[in-house]
């Protein structure tokens, strides 16, 4: 029977009815079929056909058929025949831990009420086993069978059973080989990643058998082959040979073939480079052993986006549509002639650079990072670039920032490239309470870092804080018995919005009170207040390379003691100013992501310092020394009278005074972080730190401020003294430094890390270290071997709406200073900062 | 107890729908939501589902939550194409991407989107009531999309990135051929070649200076009236200063 629409008849539906196992209104079919009464249709015609689709597509009925019963002139008789899928009612399963039963359900959707399809039985199925082969349960069975339920409510429902039977875990017992002379089994053993015998000592792999893997591994071995010469190498029969319901042996035949060298190599088709230019970027001589692998991967290395091959080559200079094929042309006496065909293309330029996603970041900020620009010359380099670049950015998640190319059009040389952006959360909120440094201390940061100070008296704009103009804003406030810290801080990327010239500033101010001994409490009268001010420009540089930044700032503080001695100020009341000048110099091509980056380096280089003050202000430092010198001498000695020691000691501290109105010193600090990729995803960083305070003239002294504290979490509870608190793990905090800090230290350590989860949700990472550092007081105590050794581990969690939580235990191998016996373990809480 | 609580907790469909349908005319539109979408899923199918649905919809978009009120318009419009609401249904989805649409600055998903649903809402229904709204929005729409582009094109020329902007504002007056920031594209996109050219190596500089001057005589060709003119023809002076050093020279 041929009929097809065209020829249809024209009818008018008289009527129609239902029959069928359904639960469902007679009327409600009808009209969920979009036939109705008195509608003119065609038969055979489209809409009997949409009928059914549509009553098929809600996923309630099987078996729809629709009849023609009856026809008196062109009125039709139509009758609707289905019967409804049975609902699932309750689903039992057998044979796995009751804990996995629920996110089984989950997986596979089998909640209560769902429609029961053959197609769901198949994929449930499927997926079970699957799943479980892939656990190495080679010998999983699953079985499904449906039973109707039978009760009073007229539904068709069925009660699901799912066995699954997991058998032993199956473990590779042998992996035999034959037919190879040239390679050991050990090393073709060796490039089987993933496939690996049982051994007891085995920890990082696991023995299992799963097929893909599997197949790759072959891969592998043939590429083995490959790589040294052996190009026509292939297995012949590799079989599963099960032992018993535990073990399993592969066997596997190969066919070595003969060793190859390589002959002539030509290059053909190109025209923006030289064959001699092209045969140094080969690296590959004539007579050199055939290595199929290599050739492939100076051509092009699939492994590395930034590698030094030929493709990369044409893709840094706008050929984005080159080709580039090698060609054995002759191989006559085992000796492979090489022609690499070349199909250059037209050099490619970006024609429309276009960003989506940014649902909160405005396009200002984003177009300006990006390093493919309308107009400019493909370069694949600057796609990576960029990509690496805008998850820097951290408004972005970096695991799904992708570059688009679209339109291209190699006739004409262009492309259009698009990236696509998903935002992720950039303010993290501070909320802390907790006991510490002899009371409660409560904190509240916000840190605000895709901030819009443009919209901040815009209402609108509070959804809930105004952003997308890629300005950081913080404001921070500590408070405690003993002290009281409130700053503020502003950066913008782009100042005026033409260069990327960073602009900041920031305001503190924080107030300490003495313990007093009598009340147990802070003692309000003696106080010691520090109120600062900073304003920095940070450029971005050309030269050497545009990974440098030149950074520079000035500073002021002002320091205010009123009955505040201690012994770190001989004058409890006075005052002291700091102005500081600050120069940096750093370099950062860590990519990518900036919370966990897998490769680059960073380091930075800073001097800050005052003006040479003793220079041009005539005061004799040689002779207040003495003259300080000979005071604490009378001060030291018991045998003259309180009056003539206490009129020393008011000498010393205005002396001191004198010195410390203005401080007058400088800083010097380098640090570098380099990370390595190693083996899998782990990742190395290993770290230099190095910092020097000193004095113009060494008469007038280096001063009590700006002084380092290491040891511990590097936690800079109150760091506004100019002090720095660096961390090394595996002592308390602060403890490797004498009492009022050094003027130099040197920090060396070594961290492997391995991340655990890099989702945008929360991103956790183990890591494990091994540091070393000391403190000195001043440069002729410096010995860079003299140092306190660690070891330890921990775990970082990263998650956007709090920043950086994370634990450290470490152990100190060395004695604290001042004691005999190493100091062990010591537990370390990291909030919001970085290792 | 009050009576939409107790409307809540009742199993009778027919109840809630009333008294859905009660909450939705006196404005409270959230209350009402919450009995619709209890019952829904048992109407699923029958003739009541109809006007269930657009209430549904209408109360969602009421409230201005228009990411749910364009997804309920839009099922609405495939379940029921023979409605009586059916233009009134197609016009709130549209209308709901329009609101939904940010600002020029953002990604632009939903103007896209608004404008194609606007685009469709039009073809279907020529002579609706809403037309003259409808065209009023779609203009807003286009004139988001040109000032973004717009916007992108001439922050290149801001930061000093020349040859970008000549590009991009090359393809803004192809993309748009109508937009009101014609003229000013054309003076900026005549300023960066002006720029380019000035601050040019020199083996470049006179086929630049030559390229700019062609970007002047379109833009004076076409806005000869312009605000800009004086500026740009400051610029034109330096140009040909600049040109006589090689005329001398040949």
């Amino acid at each position: 029977q041929n009929l097809s629409y065209a020829n249809g008849k024209k009818y008018t539906i008289a009527n129609i009815t239902v029959k069928g196992n359904t639960s469902f209104n007679d009327q409600t079919i009808i009209t969920y079929s979009g036939l109705r009464k008195g509608k003119e249709i065609l038969v055979p015609g489209e809409e009997i056909s949409a009928a059914i689709k549509k009553l098929w597509n809600s996923n309630l009925f099987n078996d729809i058929e629709i009849y023609l019963t009856e026809v008196q002139g062109d009125a039709a008789y139509l009758e609707i025949r289905l019967s409804d899928l049975p609902e699932l009612n309750d689903v039992k399963i057998t044979g796995i831990k009751k804990g996995k039963k629920e996110s089984l359900i989950k997986d596979n959707k089998l909640q209560k009420g769902v429609k029961v399809t053959e197609n769901l039985i198949t994929t449930t199925k499927n997926y079970l086993q699957n799943k479980y082969r892939k656990d190495g349960f080679l010998n999983t069975k699953v079985h499904i069978n449906t039973v109707p339920v039978e009760d009073s409510i007229k539904k068709a429902r069925v009660n699901m059973v799912l066995a699954i039977d997991k058998g032993e875990k199956v473990k590779i017992e042998n992996i035999n080989f034959e037919g190879n002379t040239v390679l050991s089994d050990k090393k073709l053993k060796k490039a089987m990643k993933n496939t690996k015998e049982k051994f007891f000592f085995r920890v990082l792999k696991r023995s299992k058998y799963i097929e893909d893997k599997y197949k790759e591994d072959l891969e592998s071995v043939i590429n083995l082959y490959k790589e040294n010469g052996y190009r026509d190498a292939r297995i012949i029969t590799d079989s599963l040979i099960k032992n018993d319901n535990k073990t399993i042996d592969l066997a596997l035949t190969i066919e070595e073939g003969e060793e190859y060298k390589f002959g002539e190599i030509t290059f053909i088709g190109n025209t923006v480079y030289s064959d001699a230019f092209l045969k140094r970027k080969l690296r590959i001589e004539k007579g050199d052993t055939y290595n199929g692998v290599l050739l492939e991967k100076r051509i092009a290395d699939n492994s590395s986006p930034d590698a030094d091959d030929i493709t990369n080559l044409y893709q840094d200079n706008g050929y984005l549509f080159s080709k580039i094929n090698p060609v054995e042309t002759n191989a006559e006496g085992n000796v492979i002639d090489m022609e690499i065909r070349i199909i250059e293309g037209k050099p490619v330029y970006f024609n429309k650079v276009t960003v989506v996603g940014n649902e909160k970041t405005n396009d200002h900020v984003i177009y300006r990072e990006i390093r493919t620009r309308p107009g400019e010359l493909y370069r694949k380099s600057n796609v990576v670039r960029t990509v690496r670049e805008l998850s820097q950015l951290g408004y972005f998640d970096a695991e799904q920032l992708s570059p688009n190319f679209i339109n291209a059009n190699p006739e004409e040389g262009s492309i259009d490239m698009e990236y696509s952006v998903v935002e992720s959360g950039s303010s993290q909120i501070e909320l802390q309470g907790g006991y510490g440094g002899g009371g409660f201390i409560g904190t509240l940061g916000l840190s605000f870092n895709n901030f819009s100070l443009k919209d901040i008296f815009n209402k609108e704009a509070y959804k809930p804080i105004p952003s997308g103009d890629g300005q950081k804003l913080a404001l921070r406030l500590q408070a405690s018995r003993f002290y009281q810290t409130y700053s503020f801080s502003f950066s913008e990327p782009w100042m005026g919005g033409k260069k990327p010239v960073q602009f900041s500033t920031s305001l503190s101010h924080t107030k300490q009170f003495l313990y007093n001994p009598q009340t147990r409490d802070a003692d309000k009268d003696k106080r010691f207040n520090i109120t600062g001010i900073t304003f920095g420009l940070a450029k971005r540089l050309s030269v050497p390379d545009d990974y440098f930044v030149l950074s520079q700032a000035v500073s002021f503080q002002h320091y205010n003691l009123k009955n505040y001695n201690t012994g770190l100020f001989t004058f409890g009341d006075g005052y002291s100013n700091n102005l500081a000048y600050t120069v940096g110099l750093s370099r950062d091509n860590t990519f990518n992501d900036p919370v966990f980056p897998m490769g680059g380096s960073k380091f930075s280089v800073t001097a800050k310092m005052s003006i040479p003050y003793s220079l041009f202000n005539n005061t004799d430092y040689t002779g207040l020394k003495e003259e300080r010198e000979n005071n604490e001498a009378i001060i030291a000695d018991s045998n003259k009278s309180d009056l003539v020691r206490n009129e020393a000691a008011a000498r010393v501290s205005e002396i001191d005074q004198e010195r410390f109105k203005w401080l007058e010193f400088y800083k010097i600090k380098f640090k570098g972080d380099w990370y390595t990729k190693a083996v899998d995803k782990f990742v190395f960083k290993s770290s230099v730190e190095f910092g020097f305070l000193g004095a113009y003239n060494q008469d007038r002294g280096v001063i009590p401020f700006e002084r380092f504290f290491v040891g511990g979490d590097g936690l800079g509870t109150y760091s506004l003294d100019g002090r720095e608190a660096i961390a090394l793990r595996g002592y308390p905090n602060q403890a490797l430094s004498s009492q009022d800090g050094g003027a130099l230290y040197n920090k060396f350590s070594l961290e492997l890390r391995y991340p655990i989860t890099l989702k945008q949700s929360a991103k956790i990472y183990a890591l494990s270290f091994l540091e070393a550092g000391g403190s000195y007081d001043s440069f002729r105590g410096y010995n860079p071997f003299d140092v306190k050794r660690s070891a330890g581990f921990g775990v970082r969690i990263f998650m956007p709406a709090f920043g950086l939580l994370g634990i450290d235990f470490g152990h100190g191998f060395d004695s604290l200073p001042g004691q005999s016996q190493k100091h062990g373990w010591e537990t370390h809480f990291i909030i919001g900062q970085q290792f | 107890c009050t009576e939409y609580q107790k409307a809540l907790k009742s199993e009778d469909i027919a109840l809630k729908f009333t008294k859905g349908e009660e909450l939705y005319n006196a404005g409270k539109y959230s209350k009402a939501n919450r009995l619709f979408e209890q019952i829904i899923p048992s109407y699923r199918g029958k003739p009541q589902a109809e006007k269930l649905m657009f209430l549904n919809a209408s109360a969602s978009y009421e409230m201005e939550d228009f990411y749910v009120s364009s997804y309920h318009f839009e099922r609405f419009v495939s379940a029921y194409p023979n409605s009586e609401k059916l233009e009134e249904a197609t016009f709130k989805s549209a209308k709901s991407y329009y609101e939904l649409s940010p600002v020029y600055s953002k990604d632009q998903a939903e103007t896209i989107t608004a404008l194609e649903k606007l685009q469709e809402f039009v073809n279907i229904f020529p002579e609706s009531q809403y037309l003259s709204e409808a065209n009023k929005m779609v203009k807003e729409l286009d004139y988001k999309l040109e000032k973004k582009a717009f916007e992108i094109a001439k922050q290149y020329n801001r930061i000093s990135d020349y040859k970008a902007s000549i590009a991009a504002f090359d393809s803004f007056i192809i993309d748009f051929p109508g937009t009101e920031f014609r003229e000013e594209a054309l003076f900026y996109r005549y300023d960066s070649a002006y720029q380019l050219a000035m601050k040019s190596v020199e083996y470049k500089k006179k086929e630049r200076l030559e390229a700019a001057k062609k970007y002047y005589i379109s833009f004076k060709k076409d806005y000869a009236n312009s605000e800009f003119l004086e500026a740009a023809t400051d610029k034109l002076n330096d140009i040909e200063k600049e040109l006589e050093n090689y005329s001398t020279k040949s």
